[in-house]
């Protein structure tokens, strides 16, 4: 058994296990991803990849395909705050565009890129389901609403 | 009184001096006779004579090794065998045309998706044995080069009908 | 049974069935690229979207089942218009390099596009372009083609049984790959070459060599394993290009293994020989047919005949074994063998007729429980281990027996891995005995009394005896085991103990031919036994005779024990070698050498291991004066003027076997002997288990260099021990082990491998001369050596 997941990884992918009939341990994995990568400072490797695989009993592959697909899955290191803008439909007719170019001219980074003090990563993402809200991004796990690029700025400045 | 005119014609050889009308006329007339090998005929932009084969500027052949040409020849004088090349691209290791079979149809040419193989307005070879109408991948691509200005600008020329 | 109506016919179809199946079988076209008949459904491609009256949009035949009354437009104008839709849409990242793809006119995504497609893209766009993968010797990839139909993902998940390839990434971003680079390690996975409608996975030993248009289709029968697959070769002007399935649901199904795709390679290698070649003084020299032949006979002639012995491989044609055998026999010898890696051969003339599978291939499927017993069956017979891995999704419980804990591609109910055979074996027997009534005879119980039960013997006792149609699968590490007559009796008593089959996994691609055609030393043509047997394998090297006669075998690599083989062929008088290469070995110990046809290039018969007597003709000319064998064995007949054996064709031949044969059918149910006494102390000191590699079986795959680079060859050449015992003798894997075997001595490099157990040491066959196969051995570490 891969010694690479904590003591309290395993424990709390138990849970996520536990949640699921026994013989399909693998339904976990989605859980058992996020969790491994907090643990990991906010990015998965490819060895904790697969001692999730090795965990949940399934492929390597697999677990690859899953953390590649959805964007919640970091596969090399982020900045502190991860900020992921939504360029879907409802935010690109309601200015998302401009909200990305806001962005990226601020922290003069693009997509996929991290400020060079490590501080903001940013990321673009698919519909996270608050288009009432448009044009929206999310910070760690609050989400930002009707945004402009003032409410940007302010909203940068009060993160440390 | 047609049986009249007829005689009469047949009397003082109309018919012959209608003909030399016609001798008479073309021999006053600009010669279109030209001296061959001295003199030439114009050739069209598509003249479709020895073939060759082509290169990119930077001097890269151009032939890939589809072998749609090989495929499409309907008198089947081109055989080609392909590898790959210790750079990973697909390139023939042989690409032969049999002169003596090949009818000049022009559809290896047409076939060509990279305008490899085309037929140059050469015409003038000869082979003193039959192994010398063999024309080998090192013939046609020296003949390609030697012709390339002259290829490119005709298939410039004709670009615009394509 | 319901009626449904397409395109206005009306056909009768299983409710529930997909729509897809029912059009195929009907002929009604509909075009697909995700859907294969023999992988799940996975309906992501869309192509095959039909019109069904009263759905709202259009349907995917593949994933629709059949309801009564449906009515089904599969060109109306909506279908057509759905279908065009999709073209449209996969072609926009599919790149315009027809020309430079292999696949190019033998291409679904080319032919559908013809059919279905635009002249003209709409795309402007930058088209998306993904970076290739290497993912081994025998498949190249140019992932850009790729058009996401998933069939190869789906083979590794329900196929193959490896989970390697996957889709990562998602949306347009979508790649098919292994994600970190790595090859492919199944044995079956040339297979996604056939599987992919467009060119992202193509054979790489094939590339760029031929289009397909240009090319022949012949069949033959693959030269390998004991199936027998069903294979399509490709000739390219009289020269073989690649190798393809043919489908025959009762043997291979669709698939064929990477050793019967990629062998081919070893027919054009550079030690191929091409004349008959003959010793004088010392010397080699080329000479013709005529006087290589009289020089041959005229030397055998002044040998005894009963000093005279021969050797055949079983990948030999039924033909030409039964005519080395006649020949043999018709000199007065009776020493002729084709068990090469057998070394006890106490109990043969119990052997059934041949070592039969005791059922037909495809009903290992339907087993409900099967015990393998010294096989690595995935490496061995990997369409067997195919079959039974489809028993086991169909909750077959699988058990096995084994020295090594080799990785299987199923889920394995129970298992015993040990180098003690005979003592666990005879445990399982004696829990059986005690649960069924059925006795045995005294002498046997009498035996079974000392033998205490454990546990797992315990549980897989119990399996057995619920069992409705249970397989008791004897596999090749059994056969070449040292006590294989005591295995096989208790393989057989266990088997009727539990009223499962009995059957053998079989070895070489004609080993039940071998059998039928009298090529040993006991039994002639037809199993008929003779009056005195003759010499077996081992025999005839241990003993030393003066003349040898060998078709179609590298006796060092073939043979149980390689060292002593050489050595008895070195000090022999004289050495006949029918073989298709020449190698240092061969030119220093045969007299003669006489170049034979292989694979495709002699016509023949293999029977498999179910008995299916497969035919196949000559394909392609041998190159330079290599005849097949059957004629050079024919003309040999003719120079000793033995009687009968004037045959103008192969196919006299095996009528002649097959008369003899008659109505002779497989059976395994022949008796077995009762042991003198069961060996059941553990073995002592490190054991050496010898296992032949799945590409080394036969001097053609030997030289198939694709193979040869695969994984499963690579690790071949080390000793592999375990762990803990690596830790005893202090090495590692950066490190050398002195082998000392019966006073041989050899240097290999170490692989650590957790599957052995603590005593144990494997040492593979088919790669140097080793001396014998099992026994005991003496490992020391060493710090110098060569791999």
């Amino acid at each position: 058994m891969s010694t690479l997941l904590s003591e309290q990884s395993r424990t709390e992918i138990d849970a996520w296990i536990a949640k699921y009939p026994p013989e399909q341990k693998q339904s976990a994995v989605m859980g058992a991803l996020k969790i491994v990568q907090e643990a990991n400072g906010g990015y998965l490797t490819t060895e904790l990849m697969d001692a999730v695989a090795e965990y949940l009993e399934m492929a390597p592959i697999a677990v690859y395909e899953v953390a590649t697909f959805y964007s919640m899955y970091e596969l090399k290191p982020v900045g502190k705050h991860k900020i992921c803008v939504c360029t879907n439909i409802s935010c690109m007719l309601c200015g998302s565009d401009d909200i990305v170019a806001h962005l990226k001219q601020k922290l003069n980074i693009g997509f996929g890129e991290t400020t060079a003090d490590n501080k903001f990563s940013l990321k673009e993402v698919e519909c996270l389901g608050a288009c009432g809200g448009a044009p929206m991004m999310q910070i760690g796990k609050t989400y930002y609403e009707n945004l402009t690029s003032e409410k940007i700025d302010d909203i940068l400045s009060q993160l440390d | 009184m047609k049986a009249i005119k007829d005689y009469i014609q047949r009397l003082f050889l109309w018919e012959m001096f209608k003909g030399l009308n016609i001798t008479g006329r073309y021999l006053f007339k600009k010669k279109i006779t030209v001296q061959y090998p001295e003199e030439k005929t114009p050739q069209s932009h598509r003249f479709r004579g020895h073939h060759a084969l082509r290169r990119y500027p930077n001097g890269e052949e151009r032939c890939i090794a589809c072998k749609l040409c090989e495929a499409v020849c309907p008198a089947l004088a081109i055989t080609i065998e392909a590898e790959q090349r210790a750079d990973g691209t697909r390139r023939t290791t042989r690409y032969d045309i049999d002169l003596t079979k090949c009818i000049f149809c022009g559809y290896c040419e047409e076939s060509c998706p990279v305008d490899s193989i085309v037929e140059t307005r050469h015409f003038e070879y000869h082979g003193e044995q039959h192994g010398d109408l063999i024309m080998t991948k090192e013939k046609l691509l020296a003949l390609g080069d030697k012709l390339e200005p002259q290829l490119a600008a005709d298939r410039a020329y004709d670009a615009k009908y394509r | 049974m319901v009626t449904i109506e397409i395109d206005g016919k009306s056909y009768q179809a299983e409710a529930g069935q997909m729509l897809i199946e029912l059009t195929d079988n009907n002929g009604i076209d509909i075009p697909r690229f995700c859907y294969h008949k023999k992988l799940s459904v996975a309906a992501n491609c869309r192509m095959c979207l039909v019109e069904v009256e009263k759905a709202p949009k259009p349907l995917p035949a593949c994933a629709t089942p059949i309801m009564d009354g449906m009515k089904v437009f599969t060109r109306s104008e909506k279908a057509l218009i759905a279908q065009k839709s999709v073209m449209e849409f996969l072609l926009i990242n599919h790149p315009l390099d027809c020309p430079i793809c292999d696949q190019g006119g033998e291409c679904e995504l080319q032919d559908v596009a013809v059919g279905y497609g635009k002249d003209l893209s709409r795309y402007q766009e930058g088209k998306r372009v993904v970076f290739d993968k290497n993912i081994g010797p025998l498949i190249a990839t140019e992932m850009t083609r790729c058009i996401h139909c998933t069939r190869c993902v789906r083979f590794g998940q329900e196929i193959s049984g490896i989970q390697e390839l996957g889709a990562t990434g998602r949306g347009e971003h979508t790649e098919i790959g292994t994600y970190i680079e790595q090859s492919l390690s199944s044995e079956l996975s040339g297979n996604i070459i056939d599987l992919c409608p467009v060119g992202a996975l193509t054979s790489k030993p094939f590339r760029f060599k031929a289009r397909a248009w240009e090319m022949q289709q012949a069949e033959t029968i693959a030269p390998h394993d004991a199936v027998g697959s069903n294979l399509y070769v490709h000739l390219r002007s009289k020269q073989l290009m690649r190798v393809a399935p043919k489908e025959n649901e009762a043997v291979n199904e669709v698939w064929i293994s990477d050793r019967d795709r990629f062998s081919y390679e070893g027919l054009t290698a550079d030690d191929r020989l091409t004349t008959p070649m003959i010793k004088q003084d010392g010397n080699w020299q080329e000479t013709d047919w005529e006087t290589a032949l009289a020089f041959a006979s005229e030397n055998l002639k002044k040998l005894e005949s009963n000093n005279i012995g021969a050797l055949a491989s079983a990948t030999a044609t039924i033909e030409e074994l039964y005519l080395l055998q006649k020949f043999m026999r018709g000199i007065g010898s009776q020493n002729i063998d084709h068990r090469l890696r057998q070394v006890d051969f106490s109990d043969q003339n119990d052997a059934p007729l041949f070592p039969y599978l005791g059922q037909a291939i495809a009903d290992l499927e339907n087993s409900d429980a099967a015990l393998i017993i010294g096989s690595h069956l995935r490496k061995e017979q990997p369409l067997l281990n195919h079959r039974l891995r489809k028993a086991s999704l169909n909750g077959a419980k699988i058990m096995l027996f084994n020295p090594i804990d080799y990785d299987f591609n199923f889920k394995i109910a129970e298992k015993i891995i040990t180098t003690t055979w005979v003592k666990n074996l005879a445990g399982i027997a004696k829990a059986l005995l005690e649960t069924e009534a059925t006795l045995l005879p005294a002498k046997m119980q009498e035996l079974l009394a000392e033998v205490e039960i454990t546990e797992q013997q315990r549980a897989i006792a119990t399996v057995l005896s619920a069992t409705q149609k249970g397989t008791i699968l004897l596999g090749n590490l059994a056969t070449a085991h040292p006590q294989f007559a005591d295995i096989r009796s208790l393989a057989a008593i266990i088997a009727k103990l539990s009223g499962a089959n009995f059957g053998y996994c079989g070895e070489s691609c004609n080993t039940s031919g071998a059998w039928l055609a009298g090529a040993l030393p006991h039994r002639t043509a037809g199993g008929k036994p003779v009056e005195k047997a003759g010499l077996d394998a081992q025999a005839m090297l241990t003993q030393g005779l003066k003349g040898y006669i060998l078709l179609g075998l590298e006796p060092e690599l073939d043979n149980w024990n390689g060292v002593a083989a050489l050595n008895s062929l070195k000090q022999a008088e004289f050495v006949v070698s029918l073989t298709a290469y020449k190698t240092a070995a061969i030119e220093e110990y045969a007299n003669v050498i006489l170049p034979i046809s292989l694979f495709a290039e002699t016509s023949g018969t293999y029977v498999n291991v179910e008995g299916n007597w497969q035919s196949f003709k000559g394909i392609i000319p041998p190159p330079g004066e290599a005849r097949p064998a059957w004629k050079i064995l024919r003309v040999l007949g003719n120079l000793f003027e033995l009687e009968d054996f004037e045959y103008t064709s192969s196919n006299e031949v095996s009528e002649e076997l097959s008369e003899i044969i008659g109505d002779k059918l497989a059976n395994n149910k022949m008796g077995w002997q009762i042991p003198e006494k069961l060996e059941t102390q553990e073995a002592e000191g490190i054991q050496r288990i010898t296992e032949m590699p799945i590409y080394s079986v036969d001097a053609l795959v030997r030289r198939a260099d694709a193979l040869q680079n695969t994984i499963d060859a690579k690790i071949t050449k080390t000793a592999h021990i375990n762990a803990k015992l690596a830790n005893q003798l202090n090495v590692n894997e950066t490190s050398y082990v002195q082998v000392k075997q019966d006073e041989i001595m050899f240097t290999l490099a170490v692989t650590i491998n957790d599957q052995l157990p603590d005593n144990a040491v494997l040492i593979y066959a088919g790669q140097n001369a080793t001396a014998g196969w099992h026994g005991q051995v003496e490992l020391s570490a060493t710090t110098e050596g060569q791999t």
